[in-house]
């Protein structure tokens, strides 16, 4: 497996960026990509030559996550104020503007059949999920906190949740908190099931394998990515090689690889049968907050491709092969 | 059957006497010879045959009675006769004295010789027999001067003279004249063709020693053939034997040396010889025995010492080392110059080494290299002692010396960078390589060490994949192939993080699945430094199962420990680290590194008081000496000294006190020491010495920039506060953005904190509400930085409705942003309910009215700046119209006037041309008054603007420091500018005093409250954060002074002195 860099866009917000998905191809058009800024900006990038879109404006303080339906047709972005923006990809028409006080809003999910948003809710310890028919609060997912712990300790800051997971079949969630613990959640009975430890810095990504639906990886503060199998419990393997945190990980469609975004400025491949890095791309001049795999699907995509977000505001395009 | 005949005096008869049956009483004969008068030369015949039977105490008394008084007399006219039976005599006594040992008897011989000689002279001065005579004499006695001229003497008076001429080549050998001595032995023997074998020795000899070994060979053969029982000429040939370095020679060699023992056992020669050859075969009694009896057989120095030799060399192999030193001792005492035997000198020089006296040692050693100056060998037992001694530079000196020599010695290079290491790591490392090269090339197996060593050069050099390499050929096979392949795939519970470095299972299970786990002693070393270079490679997980695997072979490495807590803690798992560290505790519990680290992680887990202890217990465990251990608890008591939130001065100073006084106690250990230089430095700027503090840092940053293997991203964030408390804002920026770049891929967010504060000081709203979104983004949990970004809101909204003048859009903005700022706070003011953060909540609800309030206002003023706007815009319009309708006014007017002009300008004409003339006169007059005026006015013009200018410039200075009090100004009155800086500073305060009411307005009965929460807020930013080895809470001291700490005030103010006196002098 090998990626090759394909074209990228220096100054592509005019502040740091950092949120990244891709929007499913719909009939009408193929796949696109949304990012998203600190300079409170949400753009939309048609792939392989990356010609901006559109830009949509409406967010306060910086976008820090973005989520796209698996339909292509709406999308969410977060930003640091705690509100979610549900708009149609298409029109940028509002659909609903989602807030939970007092709980922030970090990473962002849908389930793979697209009913459920799954939002990482930071101080609150918990996981939101809205319907997305009706855009009601359906369940909060909480993560329990540690047994004897006293409530005025400072521990309560430590199950901050900062990162969320649909497993491919969408039967688990996944969740990843300040202090590195994952926590995994039956959806059907909207019920806690175990912790995954092992890391003990922020988790700040996490992704279910597309093909083994038991195969959790998890990027974490503490420059590893971790390969659980979420319901065995057991840790298969950790990956080492980051020289700083790892702010992002995504799995490729063909469950055959990872990708990860450090703060070491870098981007890595990952062989998850050899359980090693392949390739290491260094285009970023700083922190590479996310990378995404275009999901499969659409006319006209038979290649894969990856994208990253950095800090020095720019986007870059990969060819994965 | 030989015999003589006495004539019987006055008779024809004579005496038969049959040689061989001499009477065994010599006093029989000589009663005849006496009786008969007999001729002397019979005396000689008779004496002579009693020495050829080798009855030499009858050839004495024989001689002694023919050479006494009564035959002078009787006999005084046969000169020859008589001469000849002295010189006999001589010659006997002088063979005596040759083959005596005993130096006085030695002695007394030749003294006899030389009375006999003498007395022969005394007869006849001229006699060439006497002459030679007296040179053997004098040969054997050591004076080869004489004797030359002796031997010179007879062969003037016959240059044929055999003896003489065989005794002056005897002297010519002596003197090392080996051709000229060859050319007397071949005249001597072209004179005597059928002379002695001795002669064609005295050739084999001279070619010997001229290096024509064959011609040598073939003169010895013929001494061989003319007497077979020669032993020299045996001897002689045996050493050529010998020296053809052959078996066959060799053993052609001992056998001829064999049968010279056989005929004459006490040939010191070949007994030494045949010594040597048993101490190689190794049978030592028979060793000791020969040279024992070569010693009892010769006087002969360079013999002796050979024998010695050959005894010490067997005891020195035995390891008689006390025996062995008294014998090589004696070798060498027979030695004039060690050029002639120098093989005791280095014997003995081993023994001594071997018996630990160094000084003797290397004074013999010395005099081996005096003589082989090229000697690799002797070389590296110089460099060795040199090193033993302490004298490095020395040894590395004469190894160097050695590696020149021999440039394919590999162990001399080996030794060369074993010596190198502490002082100059690149040539150590090329020595270790040239020694690995040298290894490989002769298919000798290099050892792990070197291999070891050079892949710490690399490693230290960051040259890592060359250390890998070399790691891993010192490692060669093993089970850490498969571990660093990765391809022992275990998994793990993952409930139990804490396996992750403790786990065994992993070989419990690789030992079942037959894979040897087999870790040789010496490998542990290299295999340890391979999961070291794995760790700077960043592949940690290996890396700990290389030390696990360590671990589980040698549970008592405690490195191993301490390596995997480092791992565990850089991944912030400090319970484990913990553990980590107290098995590393447990093998040994005062390891100072183990227990520093464990004063570590315990302050990083809040610890304070166990700590301070364990810091103690690593600070005397090495007595004090440990500069890392007393650092540690220096920090930890400027720690202490800040760490208390309602400060205590006292408590503070001793503790800085304290502080200050281990970090100088670590410089004057270690003058080179960075963290203890950083430490002072913090100490020093903590007591406000700016200047002093700023000179350290800059210079310990310097140093740690020009070294690859310091980090010290400290020095650069203390250097920025000084800056910042300096009042350099732009400066202290850059300085905290290059430290967060270079140290910590900008993911430190209290270093974003600390940007967002200067920035928040610099006034600078904008870029410090960014730094602290981006704070925020790396520290979502960290709820401060979201109360701070809400305040720079805040007050961002504030100076923009404070300004005069503002455009509809800033005040819009405005909105936005204090609108966010209520949101901000709000959520805090929600989030407090659930969690505490380190501020209340009335505090907060205090924020969210304030802003609530502000941002009425704001709307106030929004919808009056829009309908200004809109007024303007009214009004514009209304203008635009008016002049539309002037416009048009104006045109008919014209028309107006053109038709009046027309219809008057008949009636003008007349006065027109009067009109002109005035016209023109007016004109004049302008031209001469206008140049003047039109100057005057320029000049005033270009004064005001250069005053104005220069007051801008102080004004914008002024306003930096705007919040000084007004003792302030009095003191600048007495500056030279003072009126207009006056004037300038009451603008500012005029500026400024709208603003306080602005602040004031409306919530008069709130604004103790408000004012008191701008001033906590800083306070606030900084309650969260765990000092580190920096000086953040200067900050607090620095800033914060002019709002609630009336004490450091006095310091401030002489600062901002300062800073304008500096700017006025530049200015001038």
């Amino acid at each position: 497996m090998k990626l090759a860099g394909l074209s990228s866009v220096d100054n592509a917000h005019d502040d740091s960026v950092w949120a990244t998905t891709w929007v499913p191809a719909t009939t009408s058009r193929p796949a696109l990509l949304l990012t998203g800024s600190l300079d409170e900006t949400v753009k939309l990038w048609r792939a392989d030559d990356l010609q901006l879109e559109r830009t949509n404006t409406g967010h306060c303080l910086g976008v820090v996550s973005v989520a796209a339906h698996p339909s292509g047709v709406i999308a969410a972005s977060a930003s640091l104020d705690s509100f979610v923006r549900v708009f149609d990809v298409d029109t940028n028409a509002t659909i609903a503007t989602l807030e939970a006080p007092p709980s922030e809003v970090w990473q962002m999910q849908f389930d793979p059949r697209g009913t459920t948003l799954a939002v990482a809710g930071g101080g609150s310890a918990s996981v939101k999920l809205w319907d997305s028919a009706t855009w009601k609060l359906i369940a909060t997912l909480s993560v329990p906190r540690p047994e004897g712990g006293k409530p005025t300790d400072k521990s309560s800051s430590k199950k901050f949740v900062l990162s969320v997971a649909w497993s491919s079949d969408g039967k688990r969630i996944a969740c990843g908190s300040m202090d590195g613990t994952i926590s995994i959640f039956d959806v059907a009975r909207a019920k806690f099931l175990h912790h995954l430890e092992g890391h003990t810095m922020p988790v700040r990504s996490l992704v279910y394998s597309p093909t083994e639906p038991r195969v959790l990886f998890s990027a974490s503060d503490d420059a590893h990515v971790h390969i659980y199998d979420s319901e065995g419990k057991t840790l298969i393997a950790a990956l080492s090689g980051h020289t700083s945190w790892v702010l992002s990980v995504d799995a490729s469609p063909d469950g055959l690889a990872v990708a990860t975004g450090s703060s070491d400025k870098t981007v890595r491949l990952w062989d998850i049968s050899m359980r090693a890095a392949v390739q290491t791309m260094t285009n970023h001049s700083d922190q590479v907050w996310g990378v995404a795999f275009r999901p499969p699907g659409g006319t006209g995509v038979r290649f894969g491709r990856l994208a990253s977000v950095s800090d020095d505001k720019s986007i870059s395009l990969y060819d994965y092969s | 059957m030989a015999c003589v005949y006495i004539p019987v005096q006055n008779s024809e008869e004579e005496v038969r006497v049959v040689l061989d049956q001499l009477p065994k009483d010599a006093s029989d004969i000589l009663d005849i010879l006496k009786a008969e008068q007999a001729p002397l030369d019979l005396w000689l015949i008779i004496a002579r045959e009693y020495f050829k039977q080798g009855k030499t105490e009858q050839f004495r008394q024989i001689l002694e009675e023919g050479s006494g008084p009564d035959i002078d007399e009787y006999y005084a006219d046969v000169r020859y006769e008589r001469i000849a039976i002295l010189n006999a005599l001589g010659a006997y006594y002088s063979y005596l004295g040759k083959i005596e040992t005993k130096q006085r008897e030695k002695e007394e011989h030749f003294i006899l010789a030389t009375q006999y000689y003498n007395k022969a002279s005394r007869i006849d001065m001229h006699e060439p027999s006497t002459w030679v005579g007296k040179g053997q004499l004098l040969l054997a006695k050591g004076d080869i001067e004489q004797a030359s001229s002796a031997f010179k003497i007879v062969l003037e008076g016959d240059r044929d003279n055999v003896p003489a001429l065989l005794g002056q080549a005897c002297v010519e050998f002596n003197r090392g004249h080996y051709s000229e001595s060859l050319e007397l032995y071949k005249r001597a023997l072209l004179v005597h063709p059928n002379g002695p074998g001795v002669m064609r020795l005295g050739i084999g000899f001279c070619r010997y020693k001229l290096g024509q070994f064959e011609k040598a060979r073939q003169a010895f053969l013929r001494v061989l053939q003319l007497n077979p029982e020669n032993v020299e000429a045996l001897v002689a040939l045996a050493i050529l034997d010998l020296q053809t370095n052959e078996a066959g020679g060799i053993r052609s060699g001992m056998e001829k040396m064999q049968r010279a023992f056989e005929i004459y056992p006490y040939c010191a020669m070949s007994l030494n010889y045949l010594a040597n050859h048993f101490f190689f075969t190794g049978q030592h009694f028979l060793v000791e025995q020969l040279t024992e009896t070569a010693l009892s057989a010769t006087n002969h120095g360079p013999t002796k010492s050979h024998s010695y030799y050959n005894l010490a060399r067997s005891y020195h192999s035995k390891g008689d080392f006390e025996k062995a030193k008294a014998y090589y001792n004696a070798s060498v005492k027979e030695i004039n110059k060690p050029h002639e035997f120098v093989f005791p000198y280095y014997g003995l020089g081993q023994t001594l080494l071997h018996l630990g006296d160094l000084k003797n040692a290397l004074l013999n050693f010395e005099k081996v290299l005096e003589v082989y100056p090229e000697n690799c060998e002797t070389l590296k037992v110089l460099a060795h002692i040199y090193d033993q001694l302490g004298q490095i530079e020395k040894a590395r000196e004469f190894l160097r010396r050695a590696t020149k020599v021999d440039p394919r010695d590999a162990q001399a290079f080996l030794d060369l960078g074993e010596l190198l290491i502490s002082s100059d790591t690149v040539a150590a490392l090329d020595a270790f390589k040239t020694a690995r090269g040298l290894l490989k090339k002769v298919g000798q197996e290099v050892p792990t060490e070197v291999l070891n060593n050079v892949g710490v050069f690399h490693f230290e050099r960051e040259e890592y994949e060359t250390a890998l390499q070399a790691f891993k050929d010192a490692l060669g096979d093993g089970i850490w192939l498969t571990l660093l392949d990765g391809k022992a795939k275990i998994e793990v519970d993952a409930t139990a993080s804490a396996i992750q470095y403790k786990d065994v299972q992993l070989f419990h299970q690789l030992e079942e699945a037959g894979f040897s786990l087999e870790l040789p002693w010496n490998k542990v070393t290299p295999l340890f430094n391979l999961a070291r270079l794995l760790e700077q490679l960043h592949n940690t997980e290996t890396a700990s199962t290389l030390y696990r695997l360590i671990l589980f072979k040698y549970p008592d490495y405690a490195d191993a420990y301490l390596r995997l807590a480092a791992i565990a803690k850089a991944r912030n798992n400090l319970q484990m680290s913990i553990e980590l560290v107290n098995d590393a505790l447990k093998v040994n519990d005062k390891c100072p590194n183990a227990l520093c680290m464990l004063g570590d992680l315990e302050l990083k887990s809040d610890d304070w008081v166990r700590a301070k202890e364990t810091f103690r217990a690593a600070s005397d465990a090495t007595d004090g000496k440990d500069s890392y251990a007393s650092l540690c608890l220096g920090n930890w008591n400027y720690f202490a000294a800040l760490r208390n939130e309602k400060r205590n001065p006292k408590l503070e100073a001793t503790h800085l006190e304290k502080s200050k006084e281990l970090y100088t106690r670590v410089l004057v250990q270690h003058t080179a020491n960075l963290y203890a230089a950083n430490g002072a430095g913090v100490v020093l700027a903590e007591k406000g010495h700016f200047d002093v503090s700023k000179d350290i840092f800059t210079q310990v940053q310097e140093a740690a920039s020009g070294n690859i293997f310091v980090q010290l991203p400290d020095v650069w964030v203390n250097l920025a506060h000084v800056y910042f408390a300096q009042g350099n804002f732009a400066l202290a920026v850059k300085m905290y953005q290059n430290c967060l770049r270079k140290f910590h891929y900008n993911t430190d967010s209290q270093i974003l904190l600390y940007i967002a504060r200067t920035h928040y000081e610099a006034e600078q709203w904008q870029d410090c509400k960014k730094t602290l979104l981006r704070a925020i983004h790396l520290a979502p949990s960290n709820y401060t930085l979201r109360f701070d970004a809400g305040v720079a809101m805040q007050k961002f909204a504030a100076s923009t409705l404070q300004k005069p003048k503002r455009t509809v859009d800033e005040v819009r903005s405005t909105v936005d942003e204090l609108e966010n700022a209520v949101r901000v706070f709000s959520l805090l003011a929600a989030a407090s309910n659930l969690h505490i953060h380190g501020f209340d909540e009335k505090k907060i609800n205090t924020h969210v009215e304030y802003c609530k309030h502000l941002l009425d206002a704001a709307k106030v003023h929004r919808e009056a700046a829009e309908r200004e706007e809109q007024q303007i815009r009214h009004k514009q319009e209304v203008s635009r119209q008016l002049a539309l309708a002037d416009e048009a006014r104006r045109m008919a007017e014209e028309q107006m006037k053109f038709q009046l002009e027309k219809r008057k300008q008949e009636d003008e004409l007349k006065r027109m041309k009067q009109q002109e003339e005035h016209f023109e006169r007016v004109k004049e007059q302008w031209k001469s008054s206008m140049p003047a005026s039109r100057r005057r006015e320029k000049s005033d013009v270009d004064d005001e603007g250069g005053h104005s200018e220069k007051r801008r410039r102080k004004g914008g200075k002024r306003r930096k420091k705007d919040k000084n009090s007004k003792s302030h100004y009095d003191a600048d009155e007495a500056e030279a500018e003072m009126m207009d800086d006056h004037e300038e500073l009451e603008d500012d305060m005029t500026y400024r005093e709208p603003n306080n009411r602005g602040n004031d307005d409306g919530d008069g009965e709130n604004t103790e409250g408000l004012l008191a929460a701008a001033g906590l807020e800083d306070s606030d930013a900084e309650d969260e954060t765990v000092p580190l080895s920096t000086a953040e809470r200067r900050r607090r001291a620095l800033s914060e002074s002019d709002d609630d700490e009336p004490l450091q005030r006095p310091m401030i103010d002489d600062f901002s002195e300062l800073r304008v006196s500096d700017e006025e002098v530049r200015e001038e």
